[in-house]
């Protein structure tokens, strides 16, 4: 019992220290043609496939998704100011915003 | 009159020893963002800057030969920049040479390792042709992606740390590798920059730092039973390491070729 307990906290404290020993990343450009790409990543090099990214309009959430199998994600270039959020959970969200996306 | 001719001799000689550098120059190695990126090809001494070469010349024709191969790699994609090097005059403290430069739109995120190797240059002095394989990195936003990949090369230096996330005062481990396999005790020379490119001139700025000695202009260290080295970098600013003759090419028109590897990183003060 005592061998399983000392595993889980062993185990606990390696997710614990994989989880913050990197920095959550992302990247976005101007696509020249009406949309824009994203890409995430981590200071690890870990892949961002299946991280959740949203576009913040407004106060309204006018996309939600998720990274690509490359760790981008890609859509059509919204009117007016916007942010695009890269979401790794607490502690790991990085905010960009869109007037900061240049071609 | 004699004592004259004697002294400008060996200072001839001393200035000939001084390590011929392979420079693949873009200011800022660390962006925080995607952007286009100016790049600078020439075949200098960094650190005393004194005396730039043709690039690719040859020994029978004089003439210039073209650049074999230059490339960057992002996320595993390779691109060919072949066809976009112009041709430059490089100035520096005595002479002037040809090199090249070209723009790059470094855009995606990650890194962007750029590959060059320029055709054998004849070094008169030594009769012999020098080609140095040359490699230096850029990164954008941080995230790490293919700063540390082994591309097998004749001659190849490959990082243990990232050459573009080296504080004033760490260091920076590399292993001098041929075709993939370590090379024991191989002998490499390290410079530092030590003079501001100026890429609206394309030439050689005023000199940072003043050498106390001789052996501190080209530094010479060598790798270790498995090829690697290790140098503490004590200014901030871009340094050189050169592993001399660590290619599998050893012979070029009949002369003796010292095919060496380059690897260029980028030092930050912390501040």
């Amino acid at each position: 019992m005592k061998k399983i307990t000392l595993l889980t906290v062993s185990l606990l404290m390696l997710l614990i220290s994989t989880a913050s020993a990197h920095t959550a990343l992302m990247s976005c450009f101007d696509e020249g043609d009406g949309t824009i790409t994203c890409e995430g990543g981590f200071s690890d090099g870990s892949s961002a496939s299946g991280v959740e990214f949203y576009i913040e309009h407004k106060g309204n959430v006018i996309l939600k998704t998720k990274m690509n199998e490359y760790s981008e994600v890609n859509f059509k270039k919204p009117e007016g100011d916007y942010q695009a959020v890269f979401n790794a959970g607490e502690g790991h969200r990085v905010y960009i915003d869109g007037k900061d996306i240049v071609e | 009159m004699k004592k004259l001719l004697i002294a400008m001799i060996l200072t001839l000689v001393a200035s000939n020893a001084f390590a011929h550098f392979q420079m693949l120059f873009t200011p800022e190695s660390a962006l925080n963002k995607g952007q286009k990126i100016e790049l600078r090809l020439a075949f200098t001494h960094p650190f005393a800057d004194e005396h730039t070469m043709d690039m690719g010349l040859q020994h029978d024709t004089k003439t210039l030969a073209a650049v074999e191969e230059f490339y960057v790699i992002n996320k595993d994609k390779k691109k060919d920049l072949l066809s976009t090097l112009k041709p430059i005059t490089w100035t520096g403290k005595h002479n002037a040479a040809s090199g090249f430069e070209t723009a790059y739109k470094a855009k995606r995120m990650g890194d962007h390792l750029f590959v060059l190797k320029p055709a054998p240059y004849y070094e008169a002095g030594e009769d012999i042709y020098i080609q140095q394989i040359t490699k230096m990195m850029v990164n954008v936003a941080g995230t790490p992606t293919d700063w540390d990949k082994e591309l097998g090369l004749k001659a190849e230096i490959v990082p243990l740390n990232k050459p573009y996330t080296i504080w004033t005062g760490s260091t920076f481990t590399g292993i001098v590798k041929q075709n993939g396999k370590p090379v024991p005790f191989a002998e490499i020379e390290v410079e530092y920059i030590n003079h501001a490119p100026d890429l609206k001139t394309n030439a050689m700025g005023p000199a940072f730092v003043e050498a106390p000695h001789d052996s501190f202009v080209t530094i010479g260290i060598k790798a270790d039973a498995n090829g690697q080295f290790t140098f503490g970098i004590p200014k901030a600013g871009w340094w050189g390491f050169c592993a001399l003759g660590a290619g599998s090419d050893t012979e070029y028109k009949g002369k003796e070729l010292s095919q060496d590897a380059v690897i260029w990183i980028q030092a930050k003060d912390m501040k």
